[in-house]
């Protein structure tokens, strides 16, 4: 009991700590506003002013967006990291957002509307994803080791196709375009890519929730999950439909953001345990935070300039990813 | 109940077994014992349901094993598969209640009073309610078999099989853990268990299966199966059975390491 405690206190701190972060970075920015602004505009979103137009126009759906781009990176990597029992793995790990990627590369050549994407993203996330989940599979079963190899070749396959797609376009200014989304970026998307990416991000969750008792029972080693009643084919592939749904919405409007859905599963299970029940709803406030705060020292670190919040987070991450391969070693 | 009919069971076109055919019945406790890799873990999980034969059928409760569901399996049959790595954060009490997962539908996260209560129970049984807060990582490997025994029980399950339950176990260990299966197949329960050790078979078992050849080779009591013959034959060393001062059965085998024959 005092267990569950511990749990609940660490899932209502990461949700205040997710508030503090938000409320932050809707103030910090290259105008700085006063919280007492801040709060004032968000309780009256027709007040006029500066301040209102900065909250509500600019501040507020980028925020909320990189809300949701950590949340659910950090969502999708919890739930690949429990299925395949590895704490290496996360969404680029089984290709879904390299194939997501790729997808909006092509899309962004040929000049599809930006309120597309989520949709490109997301089949294509699903398509790689079902492509490797089948390469992976092994008599009736899918095999963890292969999924992992599988999903490292894909990848790898469509990063170079990528790279392929860049250098045929012939337009430089697309061919930045693609590269600054390549590079993980949260600029120019409002309340409408929002909303679209949310609906996603939804689904998955939804989908996430009913794997959460059989994540559970996996803890314990394949073998002893399907005695114990688990359909591990069939939560398989909830896993990975989860993850897709949950890669492509923040693909969608991020482009590509590696290392959230690596990292912050580790720092939940630290915090609250293996347990899914606890550590799905953690990882969503979590991952949040680590992106909202991201992207707030991106964009006033050295303004006007904006750091790419991708290569930031990169920077950040490979020490943390290095820390915990050389902790797991230690430990082993 | 469980019936074996005329089983064949392999991997990839590879025959293992054939020809086999038993029955666990409640209140018995069988062992199945036989060389390595003579299939004695296939034919368990076969039985649990958790291997498709590759001809005849595993018929559980009258009903072929492949038409149940993976949750209503587990509801009939608790299969204690062999040593596997588990998650070391995962407390006894953890384990245990996700004995209780096949009986509540996906929606349902935790337990209910009920569960709660049957939880409690398998933890006493196995004599685990002091260290249900225990972390699995810091139990001793005799505690983690029982945690396992206790997560079967859970099930509420009329039978269970054990894969080599006493593999890692010194021998008070191995008494501990087979007292128990005894116990509970005194209760009513069908109870089947690989082991690997013939003597722990002959003090444990109502009933032994020995597993050669490629087939079965005897199902029995201890002494219709505990034969040189048929040991011989099963092991393909010359095996002899003695019989200490005291009566009891013992398999020895005819030659010391090293070749001097006894």
């Amino acid at each position: 009991m005092a267990l569950t405690r511990t749990r609940a206190l660490a899932v209502g701190i990461l949700a205040l700590a997710l508030f503090a972060a938000l409320a932050a970075s809707v103030a910090i920015g290259s105008v700085t506003l006063p919280l007492r602004a801040v709060f004032a505009a968000l309780a009256h979103p027709h007040g006029g002013g500066d301040a209102t137009a900065i909250v509500w126009a600019l501040r507020l759906p980028r925020v909320l967006i990189a809300a949701l781009v950590g949340g659910a990176l950090a969502a999708s990597g919890t739930l690949l990291q429990g299925m395949l029992r590895n704490g290496l793995a996360d969404p680029s790990l089984t290709g879904g957002s390299a194939g997501a990627a790729f997808a909006i590369a092509v899309a962004i050549a040929l000049g599809a509307p930006a309120p597309l994407y989520a949709a490109i993203a997301f089949a294509a996330a699903l398509a790689t994803t079902v492509a490797v989940a089948t390469l992976a599979r092994r008599g009736t079963g899918i095999s963890r080791e292969r999924l992992i190899l599988a999903g490292i070749a894909v990848s790898s396959l469509f990063a170079g196709l990528t790279t392929l797609i860049i250098q045929l376009v012939p337009s430089a200014s697309v061919t930045l375009s693609i590269l600054a989304w390549l590079g993980g970026s949260l600029v120019g998307h409002g309340w409408r890519d929002l909303s679209w990416a949310a609906l996603y991000a939804l689904a998955g969750i939804v989908v996430a929730c009913t794997a959460v008792p059989a994540l559970n029972a996996i803890r314990l080693g394949d073998a002893r999950a399907r005695a114990l009643g688990v359909d591990l084919e069939r939560t398989r592939w909830i896993v990975l439909a989860a993850s897709s749904l949950l890669t492509a919405a923040a693909v969608s409007v991020s482009g590509v953001i590696g290392f959230v859905g690596l990292i912050v599963p580790h720092v939940v299970r630290a915090l609250c345990g293996s347990d899914a029940r606890w550590a799905l709803p953690a990882s969503i406030p979590a991952g949040a935070v680590v992106v909202v705060l991201t992207d707030t020292i991106a964009r006033s670190a050295a303004p006007p300039l904006e750091l790419p919040i991708g290569v930031l987070l990169s920077l950040l991450g490979v020490p943390a990813f290095l820390y915990i391969a050389f902790r797991r070693e230690r430990l082993a | 109940m469980i019936e074996a009919r005329a089983l064949a069971l392999g991997y990839r076109g590879r025959t293992v077994l054939r020809d086999v055919s038993l029955t666990l019945r409640p209140g018995e406790l069988v062992a199945i014992v036989g060389p390595n890799g003579a299939g004695k873990s296939s034919l368990l999980r076969a039985l649990a349901g958790q291997l498709a034969p590759l001809e005849g059928s595993v018929v559980i409760d009258g009903v072929v094993a492949q038409a149940f569901s993976p949750a209503a399996l587990a509801r009939r049959v608790a299969f204690v598969p062999a040593e596997e790595h588990a998650d070391g954060e995962v407390t006894a009490r953890e384990a245990v209640e996700l004995g209780r997962l096949a009986h509540r539908p996906w929606w349902r996260w935790s337990g209910e009073a009920d569960d709660e209560r049957i939880v409690e129970e398998a933890l006493a049984r196995v004599a685990l309610t002091g260290d249900a807060e225990r972390r699995i990582a810091t139990l001793s490997s005799g505690e983690r078999q029982r945690v396992w025994i206790a997560t079967a029980l859970a099930q509420r399950a009329a039978t269970m099989l054990l894969d080599e339950p006493t593999s890692h176990l010194d021998l008070a260990g191995a008494y501990a853990t087979l007292d128990l299966l005894h116990a509970l197949a005194r209760d009513g329960s069908a109870i089947a268990v690989v082991l690997h050790d013939l003597n722990l078979a002959v003090v444990s078992a109502d009933r032994i299966v020995l597993v050669g050849a490629g087939t079965v080779l005897a199902d029995g009591p201890v002494d219709v199966v505990f034969t040189s013959e048929l040991l011989t034959r099963a092991y393909g060393a010359e095996i002899a059975v003695r019989r200490t001062t005291d009566g009891a059965m013992v398999a020895v085998p005819r030659r010391r390491v090293g070749g001097i024959a006894r």
